[in-house]
């Protein structure tokens, strides 16, 4: 199959749109690579070179011994299972030659994350965290000490990352009011054991997925997608201690370390 | 034995909880969170028998989420959906986020009380086994694509 010079940079775009969107919500690099390869190969072209960084994409397209070269910045949109599926799914209809190129592009373009209702989302939060004070051996005061500082700061983080503001800042912030709260329950001796409440209330910050995709992204071969990951997952953790620290020592009570 | 019982399914019970509820945070399409929940449910409490038998902590969280890799294997292929959408919220609730934050608030006491043999050993013993729970966990989810697929697409 032969294609014009506008048919192939077409693909070429289609399929780095993709790829962009598949990095831009979290998915992993064997998956940006594999399904974006895919797209292109299904459209039409020969070869499909793709190089993923922590922060772009560069895609090469060949098509009877011609290149197009493109390259997209990926900033970060947040985590969405959602639209990995959808952008897989498309990829898997492109590949039974259902869809063509203009169809593909219309139907990517089509795509808006989906976002679970927030407040369904803060009780399950907190019912989560709640639940980690189960497993830390907390008793009942613990547990619902524990639901109202995680549902607060699940709060705070979706008011602060609605409006854009930094990661580490919004992490931070959430630590400093889910330890600010729990530390009242330590003041006010709730129940037998209240400092397990300051451990399970912070556990929404912990950053799980960039974590697996980390270790899962090295594994698989993509050492600097996998340190870049780390890195950014092991800043959050580091400012997420700093609010930690900073309400142990405003409110005077520690619970971690002693 | 009845006691048990009683205790695994008491931490199914408490794991499909923060299953679903980071799940939702990733945004798993709603129909998918089913299995988020039984996937959470039955790991974290299959790793509390292991545990319970004696097996390290660190080996229990691989053979289990081993296991789950290969169930998420299955639930992929019949839905045509990335494996990661179950796989990662199931195996939430055994992420090691409580030792991960002990060992960065020990480092921050460092900085500012002065370093004591105490406060080290905090982040030496936390560090570590965050480490090695963490790269358990992903290697275990990732087997069947390392063992089985090695490159090929799963869907």
């Amino acid at each position: 199959m032969s294609l014009s010079k506008e048919e192939q940079t077409e693909l070429t775009r289609v399929a780095v749109f993709a790829g962009q969107i598949l990095h831009q919500h979290g998915a992993e690099s064997r998956l940006i690579e594999q399904t974006t390869q895919r797209i292109g190969l299904a459209l039409g072209a020969d070869n499909i070179e793709l190089s993923v960084s922590p922060d772009a994409i560069v895609i090469t397209s060949l098509s009877d011994g011609h290149c197009v070269t493109t390259t997209r910045r990926c900033f970060d949109r947040g985590i969405n299972m959602q639209m990995v599926c959808e952008v897989q799914r498309i990829c898997v209809m492109a590949e039974k030659q259902l869809l063509d190129a203009r169809d593909v592009k219309k139907r990517l373009k089509r795509l808006t994350p989906f976002k679970h209702n927030r407040w369904l989302v803060v009780l399950m939060i907190g019912f989560s965290c709640a639940s980690f004070s189960h497993f830390f051996g907390g008793d009942r005061a613990a547990y619902w000490v524990t639901f109202v500082a995680a549902a607060v700061a699940m709060i705070l983080r979706q008011e602060l990352a609605h409006r854009h503001h930094n990661p580490f800042v919004n992490f931070a912030a959430a630590a400093f009011v889910a330890t600010t709260i729990t530390s009242f329950g330590v003041i006010f001796e709730a129940g037998e054991n209240p400092q397990i409440a300051m451990a399970a209330s912070v556990l929404l910050l912990v950053p799980g997925f960039p974590l697996i995709n980390s270790v899962s992204d090295m594994l698989k071969g993509h050492i600097n997608m996998g340190i870049a990951r780390w890195v950014f997952a092991t800043l959050l953790a580091i400012s997420v201690s700093i609010g930690i620290v900073a309400s142990m020592t405003l409110v005077g009570v520690s619970g971690w370390t002693s | 034995m009845i006691e048990l019982l009683y205790l695994l399914l008491q931490d199914a019970w408490f794991a499909w909880i923060p299953a679903v509820g980071f799940a939702m945070v990733f945004n798993v399409p709603s129909r998918m969170l089913i299995y988020c929940a039984i996937g959470g449910a039955l790991t974290h409490s299959s790793r509390f028998l292991l545990m319970h038998y004696g097996v390290p902590i660190e080996w229990a969280t691989f053979i289990v989420s081993a296991n789950m890799g290969f169930l998420g294997l299955y639930w992929s292929r019949k839905h045509l959906i990335p494996r990661p959408v179950f796989t990662v919220a199931s195996v939430i609730p055994m992420i090691p986020g409580s030792y991960a934050f002990t060992a960065m608030i020990a480092l921050v006491e460092i900085n500012t009380t002065g370093y004591s043999l105490a406060l080290m050993q905090l982040v030496m013993e936390n560090g570590l086994r965050t480490l090695f729970i963490l790269t358990a966990l992903s290697f275990g989810l990732a087997l069947p694509s390392i063992l089985i697929y090695r490159g090929r697409p799963i869907v």
